[in-house]
């Protein structure tokens, strides 16, 4: 009788830290153990990384779906970027949600993700780009928007608004936001340029190409 | 109004003021709706787009240091009320505060101590910044003519006293 109290106690509380454990690593599908750090910054949480994943050099780009300057910096600074850095193979890219601007800022970023397990995480964060609208919370990024958004990509749209619905990565984009305040990102957009021996160079707001190429020359 | 003017920045330290107010007011414009940065390098840009909102920054920086001294000059030569001036300085606040919530630090502070009600507000203050900034110009040309014309009149009376 009392073994099999202690047998049944020991199942209970080793259940109770499987659940623990699980509620508290996984966030969404990724596993926090598997942790991917650039610099001192994780990324696991953000996007996949864009470009050559041996590049010497790593941009992270810290941004908001609604926020009119990421808005600047992708159409004005980040081609350059691309055609010198990214796609010759000196950099690659990251992004990470700092989603604070509006009520359809984190459902946004959550979309990309659900984009994502549908294999399109880089084509949907260049169609809300595109797609963004000057006011924030207007609708633009309403629910019904960034289902039309996927559809117009072809993705799966049972999978795409169950995933959606049901904030799948909910906790995904609450720890990208929570990993952007611990690295004292108090705006959008934020980067971190990650050198080849680790250093890092913060650059708040959406700056000039000619900065970025600055500071990636200096340290290739 | 040329004689108006000529007689309020005849006076060195309206000069001074007009533009310690101009320099101080643009550029921190120009800081906030990030067309300048101090760093890491010292550098300023106009992305494409946003060519509007830099003129009304300007046109904004200029009119402020043309009001609020001439307002200065009334209030401490003339000893006149200080209604137009609490009219200048509210025109100048409210076309700096359309740049300064939006993405930026300024912003982010507001949404995260203010919570729901600093979003709706910095949101709000973000999706009007141009009509916003138009409208304190407007406001900061009413008070620019109502001032030249008190002027006239203070000045003149005041002469005859």
């Amino acid at each position: 009788m009392d073994k099999r109290i202690l047998f049944g106690g020991i199942a209970i509380l080793v259940l109770i830290g499987l659940v623990a454990i699980f509620s508290t690593s996984n966030v969404g599908d990724r596993d926090l153990s598997a942790n991917r750090m650039h610099g001192s910054i994780s990324t696991t949480m953000g996007s996949s990384v864009l470009g050559n994943p041996d590049a010497p050099i790593t941009i992270i780009e810290f941004g908001d779906y609604q926020c009119h300057q990421c808005y600047n910096w992708f159409h004005n600074t980040k081609p350059a970027i691309f055609q010198n850095y990214v796609d010759t193979g000196k950099a690659n890219f990251i992004f990470v949600d700092l989603a604070f601007l509006g009520s359809d800022s984190p459902k946004a970023a959550q979309a990309s993700y659900c984009a994502e397990d549908q294999g399109k995480y880089w084509e949907y964060h260049d169609v809300l780009y595109v797609s963004q609208e000057s006011q924030i919370d207007n609708g633009w990024a309403s629910s019904e928007r960034l289902k039309a958004f996927a559809f117009n990509l072809g993705l799966d749209m049972d999978l795409f608004n169950e995933c959606l619905d049901s904030e799948k990565y909910s906790k995904r984009v609450q720890y990208n936001i929570s990993e952007a305040k611990k690295h004292e990102v108090n705006g959008t957009p934020g980067f971190f340029i990650i050198g080849p021996d680790g250093q890092e160079q913060q650059i708040k707001g959406a700056q000039p190409y000619s900065v970025f190429k600055q500071i990636m020359d200096s340290m290739i | 109004m040329t004689a108006t003017l000529k007689t309020v920045f005849s006076n060195f330290r309206y000069v001074v003021l007009a533009v310690v107010i101009f320099i101080s007011m643009l550029f921190g414009l120009l800081l906030l709706s990030e067309y300048v940065f101090l760093e890491p390098y010292v550098v300023s840009h106009i992305p494409d787009g946003t060519e509007f909102g830099f003129l009304l920054i300007v046109i904004l920086s200029i009119l402020s240091s043309l009001v609020i001294p001439m307002n200065v000059y009334r209030i401490s030569i003339l000893k006149s009320s200080k209604k137009k001036m609490s009219g200048g300085i509210f025109g100048s606040f409210i076309g700096a505060a359309a740049g300064a919530c939006s993405c930026g630090p300024v912003g982010f502070a507001i949404i995260s101590t203010f919570g729901t009600v600093g979003a709706t507000a910095s949101s709000f203050v973000t999706n009007f910044e141009i009509p916003i900034r138009i409208a304190a110009i407007g406001l900061l040309v009413i008070v620019y003519y109502t001032t030249v014309r008190s002027l006239k009149i203070e000045c003149r009376v005041n002469h005859k006293v």
